[in-house]
């Protein structure tokens, strides 16, 4: 190298030979130190994600090798990196290590393997309703996973860090391990410190937070993200694990777009939550798309629309605890939407049955694991044998861990399309009726079926010996 | 990630011991003298400062991309890298950390050869700026991986604008603390002390400058380690000793072709 630029640019030598060569001796390689490949098990826009073990067999955990997208240091990945090299907590992703490789220029970094996520768990529950088949979850479930995933945000809040991307495909709950049933959130590749804006946020990325968890000030032009931003998306997100629906589904075919006006977004919103009155939202008035907002609705059209109606459609009691927080999260006027904190201390939590460190309570695991990602021309036909291996072995696991109806079910969720969190698109619920008792809400369906009747006595121990109190 | 000073990266294992840092330049302090070892930092500063103002980046992103600059150089000698690539590639780095949005490659070598041209001749003479974006990136994992991956600098003007504020507002004081500031980044403090006591003794400074005595009885408040603090006020005076009989523009030619320098590949 040195060679080459004295010959041919005239340039200094810009590195010492002995120090290239002592680094380069001292640089662990990641294919040196983990098995992953064919392994692949998830795909963002940001990067591969891979299954991996260490080959030297110090431990047989299973980690997540991500490889982010494109080469060098992008400046989503430099956000990642600098962020989650900080962020210590139990409720967000633990940034193991980073590799660089040199000679192909890709960042690779290495996290703690978390098993499941909410897109897959909501989707297997949508999987099983559509089926008509029960799913046995603790019936505090979604109270815990709500719970710790306000815990990692105010985390985040308080350390001045926005997520901005908060979605099911990014909530992630560990298998079966000494963090058990523990919520991550995970990719905070947008995550941004917001203490110091250096320019209105809309500008850097035109494009942030999916449609269906994005909040009305941002559809609305909002020229900054905010807290109160992420607490929408923490709403949307408590909604759809409810109701196995997600609250603001929409069409959506130009994802691309860099205008953050979003008629359709908007309508659905609406539909659900009614128009916002001028004494709910006193400042809509001062969103750079007010005017359009005001030329493209009518309020008369949604005058029979409230939040209540529609979780009372989906079982959820406007007299519950769930709704009232629900409420509380889903407030137009961002000025209102209660904090993290705030949030926390609702009487939701306080209540039997009370949040679990395990969401799954000491109770089997019902969704399945991860599959390995073939849909790359080049996996296809490389069918290694580190894949099959592993498949198989996950396979196997799984066939003693799970019942036949589950497997099924996983059976149908084979769609590798749908997988690509960036593409995926539930197939949207039957708008606005009813799909009928069919299993509007398995995650509370179920509560029957595990601490009902006789089994009082055997739910009581099984709380002793597993719920944990937060 | 503000607030949160104790437990980051930069807390736990970015505030040197002093005794680890003047042994780790061993190397290069066979070859320079203390002296001349600082020169060559300010010199440098100086690039990053000039390159960093002409793309318009804000002070706190020059700040990291000099602390950067440092840090890689506390754990290796001056002749592993090129400092005059290595602090474009802090400059580059930083301004992505900081998210100021990307600066374009071409923008940052056209500004690079356009500075040391413009600016910086009197060190270089006619020689243009060597390197193109390929070295750059090459450069920029190295860094990476000496930083250890932690980006994240805790600078003193936050606490800075806090300390003044419960003062009184007082703009003058601001702007001499706020250079002073500026100046600690030509010596060792960033990489000894919190940024809290950095601050403060560039607080301390500037209130002696301006003889505000009636300040007196808030440092005299203060909770904090006052030999710490006379410690840094030590280093940043004895930067201000140094500039009053040093003439850069007429020693660091010299200094320069002093430096130790990265050897290519043996020949064979
Ligand atoms: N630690 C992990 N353990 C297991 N699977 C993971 C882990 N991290 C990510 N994944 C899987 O890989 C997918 C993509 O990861 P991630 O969300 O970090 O990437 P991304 O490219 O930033 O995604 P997005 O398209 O959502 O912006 C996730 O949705 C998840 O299914
Ligand atoms: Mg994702």
């Amino acid at each position: 190298m040195g060679d080459n630029y004295q010959n041919k640019t005239m340039a200094p030598v810009m590195m010492d030979y002995d120090f290239k060569l002592k680094t380069q001796t001292e640089r662990s390689k990641v294919e040196d130190l983990f098995d992953f490949e064919g392994c692949k098990v998830g795909r963002g826009t940001y990067g591969h994600v891979y299954k991996a073990r260490r080959k030297d067999g110090s431990d047989t955990k299973d980690y997540a090798l991500k490889q982010i997208e494109g080469t060098g240091l992008s400046m989503s990945a430099c956000r990642e990196i600098a962020l989650l090299r900080e962020l210590k907590h139990s409720n967000v992703i633990n940034l193991i290590r980073v590799f660089l490789s040199h000679t192909d220029r890709k960042v690779w970094l290495l996290f703690d393997y978390a098993e499941h996520d909410l897109w897959h768990i909501i989707k297997f529950h949508r999987a099983a309703k559509a089926s008509k088949k029960s799913v046995m979850v603790p019936k505090g479930m979604v109270k815990s996973l709500l719970y710790q995933i306000l815990d990692g945000i105010h985390y985040l809040h308080s350390n001045w860090v926005l997520h901005r991307d908060l979605k099911p495909a990014n909530i992630l709950v560990m298998g079966e391990g000494p963090e058990r049933g523990r919520v991550k959130i995970a990719d905070m590749g947008f995550a941004r410190l917001f203490n110091a804006p250096l320019k209105p946020l809309a500008d850097l990325d035109p494009v942030v937070v999916t449609f269906w968890y994005r909040a009305p000030e941002l559809l609305l032009g909002a020229r900054h993200y905010t807290k109160a931003i992420d607490i929408w998306a923490i709403g949307c997100i408590f909604a759809e694990l409810l109701t196995s629906e997600p609250i603001f589904h929409c069409r959506q075919e130009d994802i691309k777009t860099s205008n953050p006006y979003h008629h359709d977004q908007l309508d659905r919103i609406f539909n659900v939550m009614g128009f916002p009155q001028e004494k709910d939202w006193e400042d809509i008035r001062k969103m750079p798309e007010h005017a359009t907002l005001v030329k493209d609705f009518k309020r008369s059209n949604y005058q029979n629309c409230s939040l209540s109606k529609y979780m009372d459609r989906h079982k959820i009691k406007p007299d519950s605890k769930a709704f009232s927080l629900l409420q509380r999260l889903l407030l137009m006027d961002p000025n209102r939407r209660i904090t993290s904190e705030q949030a926390m201390q609702d009487p939701y939590f306080t209540e039997d049955p009370l949040p679990t460190q395990d969401v799954f309570a000491g109770c089997p695991i019902p969704y399945p694991k991860r599959e390995f990602l073939t849909d790359d021309d080049q996996d296809d036909k490389s069918d290694s044998k580190a894949r099959q291996n592993q498949q198989q072995q996950q396979q196997q696991q799984q066939q003693q861990q799970n019942n036949t109806q589950q497997n099924q079910v996983q059976a149908n969720s084979h769609d590798h399309v749908a997988n690509n969190a960036k593409r995926m698109r539930m197939t949207g619920p039957n708008q606005g009726n009813n799909t009928g008792g069919g299993g509007q809400q398995e995650f509370h369906q179920q509560q029957q079926m595990m601490f009902g009747g006789q089994q009082q006595g055997a739910s009581n121990q099984q709380q002793g010996n597993f719920q944990q109190r937060f | 990630m503000a607030g949160n000073f104790w437990q980051s990266s930069h807390h736990q294992q970015w505030i040197l011991d002093k005794q680890d840092l003047i042994r780790d330049r061993q190397y290069d302090l066979a070859i320079l003298s203390e002296e001349e070892y600082q020169k060559i930092f300010n010199f440098f500063a100086s690039i990053i400062q000039v390159l960093g103002e002409q793309l318009k980046l804000r002070q706190q992103v020059i700040a990291t991309a000099t602390v950067y600059f440092k840090r890689f150089y506390a754990r290796n000698s001056l002749k592993c890298i090129d400092p005059l690539l290595l602090a474009p590639t802090c400059v580059f780095l930083a301004s992505k950390v900081e998210e100021f949005g990307v600066i374009s490659n071409s923008r940052l070598i056209t500004t690079c050869q356009t500075v040391i041209k413009n600016k910086f001749s009197y060190a270089y003479g006619q020689q243009e700026f060597p390197y193109r974006t390929n070295h750059i990136l090459e450069c920029e994992f190295y860094l990476l991986e000496n930083l250890d991956c932690c980006l994240i600098v805790y600078q003193p003007y936050r606490p800075l604008l806090l300390f003044v504020q419960d003062i009184g507002q007082d703009d003058q004081l601001l702007t001499y603390a706020w250079r002073i500031v500026n100046d600690s980044l030509r010596t060792d403090v960033s990489l000894l002390y919190p940024p809290y006591q950095i601050a403060i003794a560039s607080l301390h400074i500037a209130c002696v400058m301006l003889g505000k005595e009636s300040h007196k009885p808030w440092f005299a408040e203060l909770n904090v380690d006052m030999d710490k603090i006379q410690e840094i006020v030590r280093s940043i005076i004895n930067l201000y000793e140094m500039w009053k009989s040093y003439d850069e523009k007429k020693e660091i030619q010299a200094l320069l072709a002093k430096m130790p320098k990265p050897k290519p590949a043996p020949q064979r």
